[in-house]
C-alpha cells in the first residue's frame, strides 16, 4: 500500500458522474436517466476549503453526497487519501466514513426527532467504537462547547432548539468523531440572516483549531467568496469554471460565472445599474442541451457553442470550459484580466442588443 | 402633497393560543404612498408576513386583528373622496378590493397556484371577479397579462397547468393574477425567496418595468437586504412585532441608526474577505413571541443598550432627520 | 431552549391528547373496560376470588380464564363448581372472599346455592332485579355476569387479533419500504393478495372445516387477514423516512441497515401505525360479535356479547338481551374509535403547532 504523500490532495474527484434512472411502466422499464452529475473533476488539498456554487438543480449537493456514497456514483473515480472510495466496502468503508463527515441544510431533517442530542452525538462515537463511555461524555461535552453550546443539551431533545442551534448540534454531531474532511452541504441557507454570521464564524473556526478540509456548498455567493480558498461553479452538472476564490471573483471569465454575480442583489449605494439578465429557466437534467449546456441561455452563443461541448481552458490555476472565453483568452496571451474584461464587455454588448433578452422558457418536464 | 394609498395606524394582530397571547404585529405603523415601493424588511418570526396579511384580513386563526387601523386611500378616479379602513369594512366590500385594488404575490409559487386549474382559467377567475366582462373577454385579458409579465409563448401557455411550469414561470403568472385588475397597490410576500438568484434577478427586473409602465405601488416583504437596496424607495425594518427603524432605501444603507439594522447589515461578508476577520455578528437569536423581551425587544442583543432604561419602557419611534425614523434613543449621530 | 423538563415525542403527544375532553372520557372508558376484563372473575362469578381452605389458600375464580387454573384440590374434594355450601361443609374454618356480584356467566345459579337466594329465573321472567341487574336469559343465566365476563373475551379478541396483525403488518411493511426493489414488489403483491380475502368467510369456512373451532380460530384468522392496512402505512413510512437527512447522516456516520431501521425508521414509523391499530381493535371486537350474533361464535354456554344478542333474536320480547349488549357494543366501538381519533390528532405531525 502506497504512503500517501504529503502533497497528494485528500479529497481527488475525477469525471465522476451521477445518474438517476427514470422509470416508466408497469415493468418499470428505465426510459432514460436524470444527469446530474455529468463529469465533474477536481481536487481539494488538505487543509484547503473548495466551494461549489451553482443553483438548484445543478447537481452540487449530489456531488456532495457521491463523494460520501451516501448517494452511489455511476462512473468516474473518486480518492480519499490516495483510497479508491468507490471500490471499498464493508468495514473499510466504515473506516473511511469516520474520517469524511457531512452537514446538511435542514436543521429540522438532519436530526432524528426522537433522540436526545446525548445519543445523536454518541451514535457515531459508538459505531466506531471510540472510547469508553466516560471518554465518550468528555468528547461529546468538548464537541458541543466547540460550537457555543451547553452540556446541558445533552439531555434534550432537538425540537427544543432554535434552527441555528440546531445546525450546532449537526456541526457538533460531525466533528465529534474527529473527521478530516467535512462536506457542508448548504450549511446555513435555512437560517436567519443574523445567525448566518454566527454559523459562518463557527465553520472557520473550526476549521483552524481542527486542521480541518471543507467542501462548502452553496448558492450564497459572498459567503462562498469569504470561506473558501477556491471555487468552482456548477451548472446542470458540470463544472463550468473554477479558480482560487479572489481570483474567481475578481476575473469571471464564464458567461454564467458573469450572470450570476450580476444577479446577485447587492447593497452598493446608488446601484441601479444594468443588471445581466439571463433568458428563460435552467433545462431539466433529464434532458440536457446539446454541445456547450448553458448555450440556449448564454448571450454569446454561437454556432460552435451549439454543436461540441466545450474542452478545459487553464491559465495559473484559473480553469473556464467556455469556447468564446478560450478565443478571447488566446486573443489576449494567456491574460486572465485582460479577457475577464473583454468577456464582461462582451456580455453587456450582447444584452443591450436584446441578445439575452428574448425569453426562450423552457419547458418542464411534465412528469 | 397627496395622500397615501394605504396608511396602517398602530396595528396591532395577536395569536391567542394554548401558549398564551403572542402578539405577532405590535403597534405598527406604515405609509405606502401612491406609485411607491415600501420594502419591509426582518427575519423570519418578525410579523412581516402577518403585517401583510393583514392589511387584506387574511391572517388564519387562532390570529386576530386586535386594534388599529388601516386605511385605504380613494381610487385614481375618485381623489378627494374618505379613505376607507379595511379593519372594519365588512367581509363583501373587501372582497371587492381583495384582487380588485388590492392584489398580493404570495411567497412559494408552487403551492399558491391551484393545480387541477389551467394558468389561464385562475387569471381569468381573478378577472371575472371584479369586473363585468364575459369568459372571451377574461380569456383575452388573461393573454395580455401574460405577455405584460413576459411568459415565453403565452397563447400555449393560457391552457398549460401549473406543474408544466418552472417556479419562475409560476411567479409571474402569479403576478399576473395580482395585476389582473390593475390594482393600486400590490402586495408580495416574498415573492423571490424560493427561486434561484438569475430567475430572482428576471422577476425584479419585471417588478421594476411593471412598476414603471403601470405605476403601481408596491409593499415588498423580504428578509433580503439586497433586494430591498435593489428595488424599494422606503425601507422599513421590522424586529419582534415592531418596526424598529423607516427611512428612505438610499438614506437607510448609506446611515442607518439603528443598531438592529447596523448588525444587519454588518452581517454580510464585504469586499474584504476573510482579510478582514470574522463576520460581525448580532449575538444570541430571535426571541420568540412567548418570550419578548420587556421594554426595547431588542436590548438583550444590543450592543449599546443601557439597562434598566432600555428594558423599562419602549422606546418612542421618532424622527431623527426628515422622514428618517428610528425607535432607539441612542442612536449615533449622523456623519 | 427553555427552562421546562425536557419531553419526549410521547409526552408532547399525550399533552396534547388531554386538552380533548372526548378523548379523555374515551380512554377512560377504555381503560374501564381493560379493568373490567382483567378483573372479571372478581367482578362475578360463583367462585371466591380469594378463599382458605384445609390451611391453605387459593383463587378458584382463575378457573374463569382457564379450566386448568381452577385448583385440583376442589375438584377432588367434589365440590362440582358449588362453593358457598361446600366450602362451609368441608372445612369450618375456611374463609372466602366473594366476587362483587354471586352469578355465574355460564350456568344459572340454583335455589339457595348462595343461601337464602333464589334461583335464576329464566325466560320472560327474567327481567332486571335486585338480584340480577341486567336480567337472565332464557336458560336463566344472569346477563350481569355474561357481559363482564364477554368484556374479557372481547379485549381478548381485539388485543390478539391486532397484536398478530400488527406484528405481520409491521414486518411486512417495514421491509417492503425499506429494501425496495424485489422485496418490496413481493411484499406488495402479497398484500394486495391478502386483501382480497373476506375474513368473514373465510371465519365461516374454518368453522365448518375444523371439529372443534374456538375463538383462538377466529382470532388468529382475524389477525391473519386485518395487517394489510398497517403494512401499507408501514411501508409509505418506511419509504418517506428512509430518505430523510437523519437517516442519510446515520448512515455517513457508518451506521448498518439494521442499526437504522431500529434505532432511526422504526421509533419514527410507529406513530401513525398506533392509529389503525386502534381502529383495529374495534373492528375486530364488531367481528367476532357479528359471527356470534349470526351464531356462529363460540358455541354455548359462552359468555360472549354477541351470542347474548343471538339468544335475543329468538326471545325478542326480552329486551334486556338486546339493550345491555347493544349499548356494550356500541359504546365500546365509539370509545376505540374516538380514542384512534384523538391518537392520529395528537401524533400528525401536520397538525402540530408551525415552526419557524
Amino acid at each position: 500500500m502506497p504512503q500517501p504523500d504529503d502533497a497528494a490532495p485528500l479529497v481527488d474527484v475525477a469525471d465522476l458522474r451521477t445518474h438517476f434512472p427514470v422509470r416508466r411502466g408497469l415493468l418499470r422499464r428505465t426510459v432514460g436517466s436524470v444527469r446530474a452529475v455529468d463529469g465533474v473533476s477536481f481536487t481539494i488539498r488538505r487543509g484547503r476549503t473548495l466551494g461549489l456554487v451553482g443553483e438548484s438543480g445543478c447537481g452540487k449537493t449530489t456531488v456532495g453526497r457521491s463523494i460520501l456514497r451516501l448517494v452511489e456514483p455511476t462512473g468516474g473515480g473518486v480518492r480519499f487519501d490516495g483510497r479508491d472510495v468507490r471500490a471499498t466496502g464493508g468495514r473499510e468503508l466504515r473506516a473511511l466514513r469516520r474520517r469524511m463527515q457531512i452537514v446538511f441544510q435542514d436543521p429540522y431533517g438532519s436530526l432524528n426527532p426522537r433522540m436526545k442530542v446525548r445519543a445523536i452525538l454518541e451514535e457515531g462515537l459508538v459505531i466506531h467504537r471510540l472510547g469508553t463511555p466516560a471518554e465518550r461524555q468528555a468528547r461529546m461535552t468538548r464537541a458541543l462547547e466547540r460550537t457555543g453550546l451547553t452540556p446541558a443539551a445533552l439531555d434534550r431533545y432537538p425540537h427544543e432548539f432554535s434552527g441555528g442551534q440546531r445546525q450546532r448540534i449537526a456541526i457538533a454531531r460531525a466533528i465529534v468523531i474527529e473527521p478530516e474532511f467535512l462536506v457542508l452541504d448548504e450549511p446555513i441557507s435555512a437560517l436567519d440572516v443574523s445567525i448566518q454570521a454566527q454559523v459562518v464564524n463557527l465553520l472557520v473556526e473550526l476549521r483552524e483549531q481542527l486542521g480541518l478540509t471543507y467542501l462548502f456548498i452553496s448558492h450564497d455567493l459572498s459567503v462562498v467568496e469569504y470561506v473558501s480558498d477556491d471555487v468552482a461553479v456548477m451548472y446542470l452538472g458540470r463544472i463550468v469554471e473554477s479558480a482560487p476564490a479572489e481570483r474567481l471573483y475578481a476575473e469571471p471569465l464564464h458567461p454564467y460565472t458573469l450572470a450570476l454575480f450580476s444577479a446577485v442583489p447587492r447593497i452598493e449605494p446608488g446601484r441601479r445599474s444594468r443588471r445581466i439578465v439571463l433568458a428563460g429557466d435552467v433545462p431539466s437534467p433529464a434532458r440536457p442541451p446539446a454541445g456547450c449546456r448553458f448555450h440556449p441561455r448564454c448571450p454569446l452563443a454561437e454556432q460552435v457553442c451549439r454543436e461540441s461541448s466545450p474542452p478545459a481552458t487553464a491559465v495559473d490555476g484559473h480553469l473556464v470550459h467556455c469556447h468564446v472565453a478560450a478565443r478571447e483568452l488566446e486573443r489576449a496571451g494567456g491574460g486572465v484580466a485582460a479577457t475577464a474584461a473583454a468577456m464582461a464587455r462582451l456580455v453587456e454588448a450582447a444584452q443591450a442588443a436584446g441578445a439575452g433578452v428574448s425569453p426562450t422558457d423552457e419547458r418542464r418536464d411534465g412528469a | 402633497m397627496t395622500a397615501p394609498l394605504l396608511e396602517i395606524r398602530d396595528l396591532v394582530t395577536a395569536f391567542h393560543t394554548p401558549a398564551g397571547r403572542l402578539p405577532a404585529v405590535d403597534g405598527v405603523s406604515l405609509t405606502i404612498d401612491r406609485g411607491r415601493t415600501l420594502g419591509l424588511v426582518g427575519e423570519s418570526g418578525c410579523g412581516k408576513s402577518v403585517t401583510a396579511m393583514s392589511i387584506l384580513r387574511l391572517v388564519a386563526a387562532p390570529g386576530v386583528i386586535e386594534s388599529g387601523r388601516i386605511l385605504l386611500g380613494p381610487p385614481r378616479d375618485a381623489v378627494g373622496a374618505a379613505a376607507t379602513d379595511l379593519v372594519t369594512l365588512p367581509e363583501p366590500r373587501l372582497r371587492e378590493i381583495r384582487g380588485g385594488r388590492i392584489g398580493m404575490i404570495f411567497q412559494e409559487p408552487m403551492t399558491s397556484l391551484n393545480p387541477v386549474f389551467t394558468v389561464g382559467d385562475q387569471i381569468a377567475e381573478a378577472v371575472l371577479l371584479h369586473r363585468p366582462v364575459g369568459r372571451a373577454a377574461a380569456r383575452a385579458r388573461a393573454l395580455e397579462l401574460l405577455r405584460l409579465v413576459r411568459l415565453a409563448d403565452p397563447e400555449r401557455r393560457l391552457d398549460e397547468y401549473p406543474h408544466q411550469l418552472s417556479g419562475g414561470m409560476r411567479q409571474r403568472v402569479m403576478i399576473a393574477i395580482a395585476l389582473a385588475c390593475d390594482p393600486d397597490l400590490v402586495v408580495a410576500d416574498e415573492p423571490t425567496t424560493a427561486l434561484d438568484v438569475t430567475i430572482q434577478a428576471q422577476i425584479l427586473e419585471l417588478l421594476a418595468e411593471l412598476r414603471r409602465r403601470l405605476g403601481t405601488a408596491i409593499l415588498l416583504i423580504t428578509h433580503d437586504l439586497g433586494v430591498v437596496a435593489e428595488t424599494c424607495d422606503d425601507v422599513a425594518v421590522m424586529y419582534a412585532g415592531r418596526i424598529v427603524e423607516q427611512a428612505p432605501a438610499a438614506r437607510l444603507f448609506a446611515n442607518p441608526l439603528h443598531p438592529y439594522t447596523i448588525g444587519l447589515l454588518g452581517a454580510r461578508p464585504g469586499r474584504g474577505g476573510r482579510a478582514a476577520g470574522p463576520l460581525r455578528t448580532i449575538p444570541g437569536m430571535v426571541p420568540p413571541p412567548q418570550l419578548f423581551p420587556s421594554g426595547c425587544r431588542f436590548h438583550p442583543r444590543c450592543g449599546v443598550a443601557r439597562l434598566p432604561d432600555c428594558a423599562a419602557a419602549v422606546p418612542a419611534f421618532l424622527e431623527v432627520e426628515p422622514g428618517h425614523f428610528v425607535r432607539c434613543p441612542f442612536t449615533r449621530p449622523s456623519t | 431552549m427553555s427552562e421546562t423538563p425536557s419531553r419526549g415525542f410521547w409526552a408532547e403527544a399525550w399533552a396534547r391528547l388531554v386538552r380533548k375532553p372526548l378523548a379523555v372520557g374515551a380512554l377512560c372508558f377504555v381503560g374501564l373496560l381493560a379493568a373490567v376484563a382483567v378483573l372479571a372473575p372478581a367482578i362475578a362469578g360463583t367462585k371466591p376470588v380469594l378463599c382458605r381452605y384445609k390451611g391453605r389458600i387459593y383463587a378458584p375464580c382463575l378457573g374463569y380464564f382457564h379450566r386448568s387454573l381452577e385448583p385440583a384440590i376442589f375438584a377432588r374434594d367434589r365440590f362440582r363448581g358449588t362453593y358457598p355450601q361446600n366450602l362451609r361443609d368441608k372445612d369450618p374454618e375456611s374463609w372466602a372472599i366473594w366476587p362483587l356480584v354471586f352469578q355465574d356467566p355460564y350456568r344459572a345459579v340454583r335455589e339457595n346455592e348462595w343461601p337464602g337466594r333464589p334461583a335464576n329465573p329464566a325466560k320472560g321472567d327474567g327481567h332486571p332485579n335486585r338480584l340480577n341487574l341486567f336480567g337472565t336469559d332464557q336458560y336463566g343465566v344472569d346477563v350481569f355476569a355474561k357481559m363482564v365476563h364477554g368484556t374479557t373475551i372481547a379485549l381478548l379478541v381485539g388485543v390478539v387479533s391486532m397484536g398478530l396483525a400488527a406484528t405481520i403488518g409491521i414486518l411486512v411493511g417495514a421491509a417492503g419500504g425499506y429494501f425496495g426493489g424485489w422485496v418490496d414488489m413481493l411484499s406488495s403483491r402479497v398484500t394486495e393478495v391478502v386483501m382480497c380475502v373476506p375474513p368473514l368467510v373465510l371465519i365461516l369456512a374454518f368453522i365448518a372445516i375444523l371439529e372443534k373451532p374456538t375463538i383462538w380460530h377466529t382470532m388468529a384468522i382475524l389477525g391473519a387477514t386485518g395487517w394489510t392496512g398497517i403494512a401499507r402505512l408501514t411501508r409509505g413510512e418506511f419509504l418517506r423516512l428512509r430518505q430523510s437527512e437523519f437517516v442519510m447522516a446515520a448512515r455517513a456516520a457508518g451506521a448498518g441497515p439494521l442499526r437504522i431501521i431500529l434505532r432511526h425508521v422504526l421509533p419514527n414509523a410507529l406513530a401513525p401505525v398506533l392509529v389503525p391499530v386502534t381502529f383495529g381493535i374495534a373492528s375486530a371486537i364488531l367481528a367476532e360479535t357479528s359471527l356470534s350474533f349470526l351464531g356462529f361464535g363460540p358455541p354455548p354456554p359462552s359468555a360472549s356479547w354477541g351470542s347474548l344478542l343471538n339468544d335475543a333474536r329468538s326471545n325478542l320480547s326480552m329486551w334486556w338481551l338486546v339493550v345491555f349488549p347493544g349499548t356494550a357494543i356500541f359504546l365500546t366501538v365509539l370509545a376505540y374509535n374516538l380514542v384512534g381519533e384523538g391518537l392520529q390528532e395528537a401524533t400528525d405531525p401536520r397538525l402540530r403547532e408551525a415552526r419557524k
